[in-house]
């Protein structure tokens, strides 16, 4: 048997106005593609940190026989190696930049996924060396062509000139993930909206005489916002928590171009799901999470403009 | 207390013909009021006025002492709407909800404490006859039924104005004259009454100063008829 009192009951009836089919598995559809989008422009945005920070500033200078020593006009220099010339002239860069000759284990490191990991003292390699400059200066412009008149054959590679591209093409990126997402917040506001315009012309006549008992605009706008908001609380959940798979899929690829070189793993899934999951970026993580409650703000919102525009009919 | 002067009322665009046309009449604090004429006079028409669901087209309307206008602010109307009870000719009970559901709506919208509100439905709802049938959802009740539901729901909260279009057309002679007992003793209290009706033997029952309309104008303004 029913009993006579059910809670706060109104007659709206809203689980059937405005039922969760339809309304919970669009805003998980656009939950989905929201997650998937902000790990693309997570990952934009990290690149393009990388690159308007430290890597542009970098510079890489080769220098082949380092060993051997410097030729001057008067002959071999007794004193000088070529490599030791070019660190001397480099003193001359913009105060605060920092020179790093690479040892030789670096050396073997940064070579490995070419050479293996054999013993390469045999192979004549040239002494690399890397230039950090300091924020806001530049390279002297005749750097490479003095070093090269010192010390022939030193090669002067300069990132800025990728860092600039690269930089480019990271923040286009992030404005498409930028307007992607807005435009699934668009369509999820479009679904609320008619999602809601559907439940007002459901529940007209018990609207019309819950107004007429008095109920205030916010009253019959919050019981319907409320409804919307946890669809879209509960889609937006569903939706990120089922891009979660593939997001970590991609994260797992991406692991040996992002941090320092690994192994390469051997198989495509990931054995170490914990240890995976602490590789997603916290900034990441948090946009992820806050999803759904966009989600829920997004149907809460487009809800109460609706309904309150559609009670102003009534006095 | 309820004022109106010169008043009209048309539905919808401008160029509809006014359905209730340069009203002009005062009903004091605690006064009762028949309201008659034939069908299609306008007595709906003019009691969804009173209840603010329309507002008036022309002219001055004041309800409660309130002065009601398109100016003013919905909030304001809103707590004017809850101090107004309404027996609607279709009764615009909740289908979803039980008896005691529809009748305690007033008294939930205004947050009154849940055991209060079950306190009272019961005796409203012993009152008008329908102590058995609490729990019974509003859309298997009969006429008479639904027709005492809707008289409950809008006594409950103890209005100062009550308006009934028509309550007594489903109700047995019996259940009728008690009800108008009734509505003497609220105006007696204190509260205003309009009722609505076409029933000319009703009227003869309780002697009260009457408005007959015809074609919406207000064609006669008496006191107490034999
Ligand atoms: N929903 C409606 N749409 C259009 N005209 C209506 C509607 N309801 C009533 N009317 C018209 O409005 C006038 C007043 O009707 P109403 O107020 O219901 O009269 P009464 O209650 O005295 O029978 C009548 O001419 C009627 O035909
Ligand atoms: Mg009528």
């Amino acid at each position: 048997m029913s009993r006579p009192f059910s809670g706060r009951k109104d007659g709206l009836s809203l689980s059937e106005a405005l039922p969760d089919r339809s309304l919970f598995a669009l805003v998980a559809m656009m939950g989905f593609l929201a997650a998937l989008t902000l790990a693309g422009a997570s990952g934009a945005r990290a690149l393009s940190a990388r690159w308007s920070g430290g890597a542009a500033q970098l510079l890489t200078i080769q220098v082949p026989d380092a060993d051997t020593a410097l030729t001057t006009q008067n002959g071999p220099s007794a004193t000088t190696t070529r490599v030791q010339a070019v660190l001397a002239d480099l003193a001359s860069l913009p105060e605060g930049a920092q020179i790093h000759q690479l040892t030789p284990p670096e050396l073997a490191r940064l070579l490995e996924p070419w050479l293996g990991e054999t013993d390469n003292s045999a192979l004549p390699l040239p002494a690399i060396i890397r230039v950090k400059l300091p924020p806001d200066t530049t390279v002297p412009a005749a750097l490479e062509q003095t070093l090269n008149a010192h010390v022939p054959g030193t090669i002067v590679e300069h990132n800025a000139r990728w860092g600039e591209r690269l930089r480019a093409l990271a923040n286009s990126l992030l404005a498409c993930a930028g307007l992607a997402l807005l435009s699934v917040g668009g369509i999820a506001t479009m679904i609320t909206g008619l999602a809601t315009r559907t439940g007002l012309a459901t529940r007209k006549d018990i609207i019309k005489t819950l107004h007429g008992l008095g109920a205030s605009d916010s009253y019959i706008a919050g019981r319907f916002a409320w409804r919307t908001a946890t669809l879209g609380f509960g889609g937006g959940l569903t939706g990120t928590l089922v891009a979660c798979p593939p997001l970590l899929l991609l994260l797992q690829m991406a692991a040996p171009f992002a941090s320092a070189p690994q192994a390469t793993p051997e198989r495509l899934l990931p054995t170490d799901w914990q240890a995976l999951a602490n590789t997603i970026p916290p900034d990441m993580l948090c946009a992820l999470a806050f999803l759904p409650f966009a989600a829920a703000f997004i149907c809460w919102f487009t809800t109460q403009v609706m309904v309150r525009l559609w009670l102003l009919r009534l006095p | 207390m309820i004022r109106l002067d010169n008043v009209s009322w048309r539905r919808g665009k401008k160029d509809n013909g006014p359905v209730l046309a340069n009203l002009s009449f005062a009903v004091p604090q605690g006064g009762f009021r028949w309201l008659l004429g034939p069908s299609g006079a306008g007595k709906s028409s003019l009691l969804s006025l009173l209840h603010i669901e329309n507002l008036p087209t022309d002219g001055q309307m004041s309800i409660l002492g309130k002065t009601v206008a398109q100016e003013e602010k919905r909030a304001a109307l809103v707590r004017l709407r809850q101090r107004i009870g309404m027996v609607h000719q279709d009764y615009q009970l909740m289908p979803d909800l039980s008896v005691a559901d529809n009748v305690a709506l007033p008294l939930r919208l205004q947050n009154r404490p849940e055991d209060e509100i079950q306190d009272e439905v019961h005796a409203i709802l012993k009152w008008v006859g329908l102590g058995e049938r609490v729990d019974v959802p509003a859309t298997r009740l009969s006429g008479g039924e639904q027709q005492r539901t809707a008289i409950a729901r809008a006594i409950i909260h103890r209005p100062g104005l009550i308006l009934a279009d028509e309550p007594t057309n489903a109700l047995e002679e019996s259940q009728a004259c008690r009800l108008l007992d009734m509505f003497a003793e609220l105006s007696a209290m204190g509260t205003t009454v309009v009722v609505a009706t076409h029933n000319e033997s009703l009227v003869r029952r309780l002697e009260r100063p009457f408005l007959f309309l015809e074609r919406g104008r207000l064609v006669e303004e008496g006191g107490e008829r034999a």
